[in-house]
């Protein structure tokens, strides 16, 4: 079965959240089905709201949603999506003094395994299954950054859950344990819906079938990474200068300058990358015509 | 293979009966039976060899998962132990342990403060230990939950297990062993008799009234609001009376009693907002 043919494991439309005065998610609408979705933006434009819906830890103001195909907003329908659920959060916290062993035991706990043979079971699976069977027995606090979030990401793999919420899960991680991560999450994504928040560009291309765009509360593109890029032919140029009027420039390792914007004529343009596309939507300048909102 | 026959050792002896022996590599031998089995196979090497025929590789691969999970098993502490033991079942009691005020600094803090407020309760009034007991209780719900001080609040938000009912538990917790210790510590007023125990209506109901301002206020800000508000009444009320603030005599209990009535009903209706919360803080 192709992801495309499959059910969608979330359908959102029109949710909307208020902070007070703030308006962090303004009409969002998307869908999300098997595989990994890439969920990018900058500060601020309500990616983790938005994950937090997706995980029933927060109720919008307005709009329809459905999980798994159960209703977040009913009490059966959120504990049918807490079922099938693993969330790691932004900032992923842990008890002190805990072992890794302890701590997604605990987790485990409050995902309902009470049976405490076949939930120890569980939880070395997981942690086998994120390379940490060797660290079971150490204490969080002497983990590295890399290490505790493999812890985290265990915690949310107890159960074998069919949705995946994953909040910037690389962030702050170095190039050899990002590209770890990238493998455990890749595979996650053969068998389930995975949605990832991240900044990096280049973790979309990496990983993600599917990327939605999201700025200010509002979705500013929904599709393939492919398209994403694609989006960008035709204004993404280099010369050998810094070009003011562009909408971004930047010197690049070669020595030449790259440049995203209205090419002048003649220009040299190249061949744009997902980073180039995702530059037309986050810069208020360029976000004239061609959106697919 | 059943009764008494002759053992390596040259003497009469019993083995285990076949039947008996596929029970236990099924691991459906029950106590006593279990014990006596086990007893025997570890000194008959002829019921071990037998064994061995009856259960297959499965079931020492079956001993090695048992002993990695043994060995990787949390070591429970004395909370956890001291509550098993009471017959809190292993994974409430698991939780419980996590709970961040029930943790020896958190009890011994308590502790001290009763201590000292019996002592000042001798040198001043009673009624100050009646007053200040119920606070204690209340600081500890507000420590317990809530993002500011459980770093795993936000994944026990979205568990399947209900996070009204793990706040429920870890009330339950704080009030058990604040109200132990301040049993305890009642038993330093004699002179009182039964008003001794003048606190433990104070205190539910001002935890019970916090817990209902919580989906609104927050956990902290709710005990915040809550304690000060007790203390202004126990204050206001002080010279209402010989026997101290009007809130330890009969009338004043009915009232509180009253108030966390309606408070109870309060969590009860709001139960539901503490799985999707918007202002917990």
């Amino acid at each position: 079965m192709t992801i495309a043919a499959t059910m969608p494991a979330v359908r959102a439309s029109e949710l909307t959240l208020r902070y007070g005065r703030t308006l962090a998610l303004d009409g969002v609408a998307f869908t999300l089905r098997d595989g990994v979705t890439g969920l990018l933006g900058p500060n601020g434009a309500g990616k983790t709201t938005l994950l937090r819906i997706v995980a029933t830890a927060l109720a919008p103001d307005s709009g329809q949603l459905t999980v798994l195909g159960a209703d977040p907003r009913t009490g059966s329908g959120r504990l049918a999506v807490r079922r099938r659920l693993g969330y790691l959060p932004q900032d992923p916290g842990f008890h002190p003094g805990f072992t890794a062993f302890e701590f997604v035991d605990y987790v485990a706990i409050l995902k309902e395994l009470t049976d405490r043979r076949a939930r120890h079971q569980e939880v070395r699976r997981v942690l086998a299954s994120v390379g940490l069977e060797r660290q079971a027995g150490k204490r969080i606090r002497a983990l590295s950054g890399g290490m505790k979030q493999r812890v985290a990401l265990a915690a949310a793999l107890v159960g074998d859950p069919d949705l995946l919420v994953l909040d910037e899960p690389t962030v702050g991680l170095d190039p050899e344990q990002r590209m770890r991560f990238r493998e455990v999450i890749a595979e996650l994504g053969e068998r389930r819906t995975v949605l990832l928040s991240t900044h990096q560009t280049e973790e979309v291309m990496a990983l993600c079938q599917r990327v939605i765009v999201l700025d200010r509360g509002t979705v500013r593109f929904e599709g393939q990474p492919g398209e994403l890029a694609d989006l960008a032919a035709g204004r993404v140029w280099t010369s050998g200068a810094r070009e003011p009027r562009a909408l971004a420039s930047w010197r690049t390792g070669s020595g030449l300058y790259r440049h995203v914007g209205d090419p002048p004529p003649g220009a040299d343009l190249v061949t744009p990358t997902v980073e180039d596309g995702y530059l037309l939507f986050v810069d208020p300048s360029a976000t004239h015509g061609g959106e697919d909102a | 293979m059943t009764g008494e026959e002759e053992t390596p050792m040259g003497g009469l002896g019993w083995h285990v009966p076949d039947g008996e022996l596929r029970r236990y590599a099924d691991r459906a031998l029950a106590p006593p039976l279990l014990w006596s089995t086990e007893a025997h196979l570890s000194a008959c090497a002829s019921c071990r060899g037998r064994l061995t025929g009856a259960a297959g590789p499965a079931l020492a691969d079956d001993g090695w998962e048992l002993l990695a999970a043994e060995l990787d098993a949390p070591v429970p502490g004395p909370i956890e132990r001291l509550l098993t033991r009471v017959g809190v079942p292993e994974h409430t009691a698991r939780l419980l342990a996590a709970t961040p005020v029930l943790r020896l600094s958190w009890l011994a803090a308590v502790a001290i403060t009763l201590t000292l407020t019996a002592l000042m309760a001798h040198l001043a009034h009673p009624a100050v230990f009646l007053a200040a007991a119920p606070l204690l209780p209340l600081a500890g719900v507000a420590l317990s939950f809530g993002p500011r001080v459980d770093p795993t609040y936000e994944i026990s938000v979205v568990a399947p297990m209900h996070t009204f009912r793990l706040l429920l538990l870890r009330c339950a917790a704080v009030l058990s062993t604040t109200t132990g210790l301040s049993l305890a510590a009642s038993l330093a007023l004699p002179e009182l008799g039964l008003a001794a125990v003048g606190w433990f209506l104070p205190a539910l109901v001002l935890t019970t009234l916090s817990l209902a301002l919580t989906p609104r206020f927050g956990p902290v800000l709710a005990a915040v609001a809550v304690g000060a508000g007790w203390v202004a009444l126990v204050a206001s009320t002080w010279s209402a009376g010989d026997a101290g603030p009007v809130v330890f005599v009969p009338a004043g209990q009915l009232a509180l009693a009253l108030t966390g009535g309606l408070a109870a009903l309060m969590v009860v209706r709001l139960r539901r907002t503490f799985e999707t919360p918007r202002r917990i803080r």
